[in-house]
Order: structure tokens, then sequence, then C-alpha cells
């Protein structure tokens, strides 16, 4: 059954489709990440930078 | 106990395990016991309890477990300077081809394997498992979840390697690239890989100290999944014996199955698990944070989505179906983009710093490293171009291309990281900066001497072979013209080689120098840090939809939420639910690229007169995948004018329906074979094996004698006939109950041929004869008209088809393949 859905598909349009996905995707991504706020990306960037904890967190 | 007790229990068993998965699914990183239970990691932690007000905060002690890292440092160091040796030894074997005295182990084709599978799976395996090691656990603030584990990582991985470099110079190896190993190694490979390297590292993230998950920890998770899932389904084989498994996959579908594979052996084990190491230690070495978070979040799940897509830009003008070669070539452009955010983001974190890469070695190996990305990223893209791709493939650019990337960017990122982590992991000095930054120079200047004579190389390959004349001839119809040519340029890559050995001997050296002034005792601190809480508590507001009083629908302020990402936020700090999104961005595209081929019965049209091999030339198949001869003959001809004059008609998807493996290879310093059958007479080839002088005078292919001595095992081809009649191969009751006689009676028929031709007699009881076999049949199905009868065909197994390719047309329903739709001949010179 899934053979034949398959096979009737017009699979031509495949590369059009797969950079549909990906366009939506990385659009909602970028814009997600573009919001997010200085402080908190400045706080995960310095991570690796100390091996000690810093402060006690919740 | 009743019968309803053990129900009941088994009941509450069940229910418990459904709420221990759902809490590690939504709060991966917080125990599940009650806060007042007892950790039991197994490295002794002491817990110390403090009053928070609202809930138990538990400070606990901890120690970093550096003995691991410690090894796989050595381990790195060890199989580096292993992988780049046997690399200068492939590449004097192309040179110098008889070196080695025509002993069989050490061929170009057998010997070549051993060195991708060493530079990658030793030399940057172990190099990235250092890293992993070193850099998890301080990102988490935990030790690794179990000490037993990471040692039988270690151990285990340390076993694949050495049974790698055992097996694969005796000839025990699948052809395909980078996936070479045999079944057996391959389960030893998932278990180390997915259930002792993948459970130790999940487990520590989820008992992890750190609330937010580090980029580089992301990247860690990718590799670790997608690797396991490449290498899972590429190796799907029905074993043949402890030594031998045959693909689940035939011709043009095994093709898409290991370049799906291939490719993202490149992405996900040569290129995230780097990315994780450059975000981690480039930051650490340049002591200032990474230029863009937010750049790099980009840079993953673009990089996690979109390379995945890729691997059909290795298949272009290939038997693959165009829309699978248009998809693979529009992801490769696109792949530019975050592979450049990430190089951009590695080189700008040393803004302001420049002044420190002039003094340090570490940081200069950095940014010689991910310049190098920088240039293997653009040129990637680049080379996935149909029409570039067309002129590059096969020719030795793409040599050129993977070591620019293994050697600059693979190599360079480790030495950096090796260079950072020796003093700290030794705890003292290094024992010799000069030698340090002399092995940067050398390096580098290596690394140059190797790219830029095989770029000359590739580029002259790709003229000459299709250069035509006025009158439409090939200019160079002689492929062994194109090979002398850039034999000079061999020698110089011989050179780069050299000065590229010697820094890895310098680090060798200067490793063992440090790790000799270690103190008597390292210095093992204690870290304190509280356990993460059940209930997480973030600083940042809660979101609010900036349409909050507007009149519009409710759904409308939901989304303007949800596009703020905090659910993304939350993600980072579940491994769990992140693992699982991350495999769901990397299948997707998989299923997208591999249903359809798989199910679209248009993607590889049969072809009538195309039958299985013969026990004989299955046998003689076996022969030609364990000499690895792919590695220098592909058997695929492309729809390339020049391509056609040179070897005859293109092939097509229908013809390769009992290949297993496909051996279409990736690159030519011999010939193409794909119609080798009926070109030569039986004799010339059994001449060839003897010294390929003799015929084909300035060869590089070494002397295949010992197929000329070594006895014919009639008796061992059976097991290869009844997998290849269980993967559906048709072969009559004779063929299948008396293997061993059918080949023979087909043997004697060659050595007949041979003995007329002026051969010696007896090459029946030779291995030669069965290679022989499978060389004369290669291509000839084709051209081959239909047996009025399937009996007769039977009878006539062995027989040699009497038509040649210059004189017969094609049959069948090949008559409406021919001329594909879909991929018009070019016109390319």
């Amino acid at each position: 059954m899934i053979r034949d859905l398959v096979s009737a598909l017009d699979y031509s349009s495949f590369a059009e489709l797969a950079l549909a996905l990906f366009v939506v995707a990385f659009c909602t991504m970028t814009y997600g990440t573009l919001r997010l706020s200085q402080k908190a990306t400045d706080r995960f960037a310095s991570i690796p930078l100390s091996d000690e904890v810093e402060d006690p967190r919740p | 106990m009743t019968f309803a007790d053990h129900r009941c229990s088994w009941r509450l068993l069940l229910e418990r395990c459904r709420i221990r998965v759902w809490m590690l699914f939504n709060y991966g990183n917080q125990r599940i016991e009650m806060a007042t239970g007892t950790p039991t990691n197994g490295h002794g932690d002491a817990a110390l309890s403090s009053d928070s007000g609202t809930e138990e905060v538990r400070l606990e002690q901890f120690q970093y477990d550096d003995g691991i890292v410690r090894l796989f440092a050595t381990a790195t160091i060890v199989w580096g300077i292993v992988a780049t040796l046997v690399g200068l030894i492939v590449a004097v074997l192309l040179v110098l081809p008889s070196i080695t005295g025509g002993l069989p182990w050490f061929t170009f084709a057998r010997l070549r394997p051993l060195h991708t599978n060493a530079a990658i799976f030793a030399f940057a395996g172990n190099g990235i498992f250092a890293a992993v090691y070193y850099s998890t656990q301080r990102l988490c603030k935990a030790r690794m979840w179990s000490d037993v584990l990471s040692r039988l990582h270690f151990w285990g991985w340390q076993l694949v390697i050495v049974l790698a470099a055992i097996t694969l110079p005796l000839g025990i190896t699948q052809s395909r690239e980078y996936a070479e190993l045999e079944w057996p190694i391959d389960l030893l490979i998932a278990v180390v890989w997915l259930f002792i390297f993948g459970g130790n590292f999940l487990m520590t993230l989820i008992k992890r100290r750190e609330r937010h998950m580090y980029v580089a920890l992301w990247f860690y998770i990718a590799t670790i999944v997608t690797v396991a899932l490449l290498h899972v389904f590429n190796n799907l084989v029905i074993p043949a014996g402890w030594f031998k498994g045959y693909s689940v996959y035939a011709g043009v579908q095994d093709a898409f199955m290991q370049w799906w594979y291939g490719h993202n052996a490149v992405a996900f084990f040569l290129t995230t698990p780097f990315l994780g190491l450059m975000y981690y230690f480039l930051p650490k070495a340049a002591e200032r944070p990474v230029f863009s978070y937010k750049l790099s979040i980009i840079h993953f799940w673009s990089l996690v989505f979109i390379y995945i897509w890729a691997g059909p830009h290795h298949l272009h003008y290939t038997a693959l179906p165009e829309w699978a070669s248009t998809l693979g070539m529009l992801f490769s452009l696109m792949l530019w983009m975050p592979s450049w955010g990430g190089m951009i983001n590695g080189l700008l974190t040393l803004r302001g710093a420049w002044h420190k890469v002039a003094a340090d070695p570490v940081l200069k190996f950095f940014v010689v490293g991910v310049t190098f990305y920088g240039m293997a990223t653009f040129e990637g893209p680049m080379l996935s171009i149909k029409s570039i791709n067309a002129f590059t493939h096969y020719t030795d650019w793409t040599i050129a291309h993977v070591h620019a990337g293994a050697l600059g960017w693979n190599g360079f990122m480790v030495f950096g990281m090796l260079y950072w982590l020796l003093p700290r992991l030794f705890q003292t000095k290094m024992w010799s900066d000069k030698l340090v930054s002399l092995h940067f120079w050398v390096g580098t200047i290596g690394i140059l001497f190797y790219i830029i004579p095989i770029y000359a190389a590739g580029l002259m390959q790709g003229w000459m072979w299709r250069a035509m004349d006025d009158t439409g001839h090939l200019m160079y119809p002689d492929f062994i013209e194109t090979t002398q040519e850039i034999v000079p340029l061999w020698w110089a890559r011989v050179l780069g080689g050299v000065l590229y050995v010697s820094g890895m001997l310098m680090l060798g050296i200067n490793a063992m120098m440090t790790w000799m002034g270690r103190p008597a005792e390292y210095e093992n601190p204690v870290h304190t840090a509280p356990r993460l809480t059940k209930h997480y508590v973030d600083d940042t507001p809660e979101p609010h939809s900036p349409i909050e009083g507007a009149p519009v629908l409710e759904v409308g302020k939901k989304v303007s939420i949800w596009s703020q990402m905090g659910w993304h936020r939350r993600w980072e700090r579940l491994p769990v639910r992140f693992t699982v999104f991350t495999t769901i961005a990397v299948v997707v595209a998989t299923l997208f690229e591999v249903v359809p081929t798989f199910l679209i019965r248009s993607n590889v049209p049969t072809i009538a007169t195309v039958k299985p091999y013969t026990p004989l030339e299955l046998a003689g198949r076996h022969i030609f995948v364990s000499e690895g001869c792919y590695n220098c003959h592909s058997q695929m001809i492309r729809p390339i004018v020049s391509e056609t004059k040179r070897y005859g008609e293109y092939s097509k998807p229908g013809e390769f329906i009992y290949d297993r493996p496909f051996q279409w290879g990736s690159r030519r310093i011999g010939p193409d074979l794909a119609r080798e059958g009926g070109k030569q007479s039986s004799f010339w080839h059994w001449t060839h094996f003897e010294n390929p002088e003799n015929v084909s005078p300035g060869s590089v292919m070494p002397d295949y004698a010992h197929l000329l001595t070594e006895e014919m095992n009639y008796d061992a081809i059976a097991p290869h006939v009844e997998v290849a009649a269980y993967l559906g191969a048709e072969y009559t009751d004779e063929e299948l109950n008396n293997t061993a006689e059918v080949a023979y009676k087909q043997a004697e028929y060659i050595a007949a041929d041979i003995v007329a031709q002026g051969g010696p007699a007896k090459a029946y009881e030779k291995q030669a004869v069965a290679l022989i076999a499978y060389l004369q049949r290669v291509g000839v199905d084709l051209f081959a008209t239909e047996e009025p009868e399937a009996e007769a065909a039977a009878e006539e197994a062995g027989a040699d088809s009497e038509s040649t390719p210059e004189e017969a047309e094609p049959a069948g329903d090949e008559a409406a393949q021919i001329d594909r739709p879909d991929q018009d001949v070019l016109v390319l010179n």
C-alpha cells in the first residue's frame, strides 16, 4: 500500500519541497534565535570559560 | 504469592517505568529520586544539604575523570602517527608500485582503506573522544556517568582499530568507502558507539549540574545519534560466513545508501564533533567567549538539517535518478552558508585577540584549522554543482579536497586541542614550545605541498580525459597517458606527506617528553556544585505577546508567544528531548530521500537481459571486492561524450541489480571497467595480473601474481551463491546444489581459452580464472540477446557471450531505457 502510494507521487518536485521544508525550519529558528536576550546569550557563551560553578543556580 | 499478586506487581513495575521514562523526557536533567534520596553515582560523591527555603539544594562534591582523557589523547597521537605513515606508504606505492615485492597484503588497494580508516576512525575518532570526555565533564559540571563504560569504550574502540588493521590487509573488506569493515566488526562498532559511548554520554547529560547545555554538547549529541543511524542502516548485510557479508541493498540503491552514509560520515564524524571541539577549546585557548552564541544556534540547526540531504552529490551523472541528484546538489549548495557561519564564528572569537595568535601556537593551529574548514566547505558545495562535478569526479581533485579537510581541519584542530590539553592532563609544562611551533610550520607547509600538486593533477586528469580534437576524437585515447603525466605531481605529494608525518612525530616526541616530566602523583581537585533542582525557576520573564491587548484571535497571540522560542530554551535544558528532536531532523531528511529511492520502481528500470552472475563469476567478483579494485577502477560510465567515446555505452540503473556491493568507485587511477567484458582476451588478463607492465607499459598497477599461484577453492563458492539467491538472484537447482561443479565447468572453458591463446595449462586451478570470468562478464548483459528458453541458459552457464559491445544492439526493455528523458548525453569538452 505504501509502495503504491509513494509510486503514485510526482517526485520531480521533491527537491523544491525539501527546500521549502528547510526554509520554513530555518526562518523559524533564525527568527527565534534573534529574539534571544543578550543577557542570556552572554551567560551561555561564557559557560566553557570556567570549570568551576559560577553561582549556585536554582 | 498469587497470580493476581504477580500481575499487580508487574503492573506496578510497568507504571513505575512509565513514570520514569516520562520524567526523563520532561525533567531529564533532574534527579528522579525524591530530594531526600541519596545519590549513587559510584564516584563516592559527597552530598551536602542546605535549605533554600522552597526546595532542598544539595551541594555535591565531585572530581573530573582525566584518566580517560589521557588514554584517548595518547591513542590519538599513536594512531595519528600510524595513519599518516600508512598514508605516506600508499602515496609511495602509487609512484613505486613494485616496492613491496608483490606481497598481496601491501598493495595500494588493500592499504588505502587501512589509511582512510586509520585517519578517520583511529586518529580523528580518538581525538573526538578525548575532546568529548574532557569538555563534556566540564560543561556538565559532572564526572562521566560510569568509569567502567568509559574504559570499555576506550578498549572497545582500540579493539575495533586493531581488528581493522588486521582484516583490511588480509583482503577482508566490504569495499564500500569508509565502511570497509566486515559485519562482525560492524556489530562491535555499533555496541561500542551507541550503547557504551552513547549511553555513558547521555546519562552524563541527564545527571549534569549545569542547567544549560552549551552548544558544543548539541554537536556531540548530533554526532552520536547520526553516526549510529548511518552505521546501522548502511551495514545491513546477510552473512556468507564470518568474514563476508552481502549488503541487503544492490546497485543503485546500494550506491545511494553508501553515499548517504559516506557523505554523512564526513558530516557527522569529521565535522560536527570537531565543531563541538572548536566551540569549547577555541574560547578556552583564546580566553574569551565565542563570537556569537546566536550564530552558533543557527549554525547547529542549519547544519544538522541540511547535511543529511547532500549525499547524492557523490553520484552526479551516474545511474542514480536525476531528482535525487538535483536534491543533493541543492542542499550541498545551501551547506556553504551554515558552514561559513561556523567558520566566521570561530575566527571572530579571536577578534581583539590576534596578538595572542601571533604568540600562541595553539591558537595558530586553531586559526589554520578553521581556515581550512572554510576553504573545504566552500569547495565542497562548489564541487557539488553538476557541471563542475562532471569535470572533477573521479579525478585527483577529490583527493586534494578531502586532504585539505582532513589534514587542515581535522588534523590541525586535534593538534591545537592536544597542545592545549597535554600540559593540563600531565600537569606540567610542554617539553618544548619551539617544537610545537616547528610542528605548526612543518605541518602547514606539508599540507600545501600535498594539496597544490594534487589539485594540479586533478585539473590535468579532467582536461586530458575529455580533450577532443577537431575531428571529434579523443586526444588522449590511451588512459595510461593521463596517469603518466601526473606521476611527478604524485612525487611532490610524497614530499608533502613526509613533512606532515614529520610534524606528527614531533608531536609524539613532545608528548612523550612532557609525559615523562609529569608529577609523581596527579592532582585531582574536588569541585563542589549544587545538584540541579527538580523545578527550574527561569530568571527570564514569562513571555508576553506584544499583541496582548489587540483585537486578534487567541491563536495569533499564542503564535506570537511561540515565536519567542521559549520552547527552544527548554529543549536546551532537556537532553533526552533535545536528542529526540535532533534525531527527527536527521530522520525526516533521510526518509525524504530513501523512501522514494527504494519504493519507486521507475528509479531502477529492469533490463530483461541482465542476469545474475554465474557461481564462478560471483567468486571472481568476491576476489575483485576483496582486492579493493574499486579504489582505482570505477564501474560507471557517465553520459558524457568523452566518456562514452573512451569506454562505451553509458551505464544504466538496471545493469546493477545483482551488484552487492555496487562498485562504481569514486576515483580513476586506472580506466573504467563498466564495459570491460569482451574487450580483452582471457590470456591478456592473465598476463596483466602477472605483470601489468607486460601489456600496459608505464602502468602504476602492482602485479597480482599471487592470483596466478593461489589455489581456487571451488567448495567455498556455495555460501556466496546461497546468499545471492536468498537476496533475490535467480539460480537453477543445479547452480544451488552443485555449485562447485558448475563453477569448475566454466573455469575449464576459460582455462582452455587461455591455453588456446598461448597461456599456461591448468589455469582453472588458480584464483585468477574466477576474476577473469567476472571481468569478461562485466557490462555485457546490456548487449546480450534473450535466450529462448531458461533451460538453455542454465546449460550454457559459463559460456561466454559471443556478441561484443561493438556489434550488438541493446535488447529487451532496455530499448526504451537508452534515451532517458531526465539525462541526456552531455556535450562537455
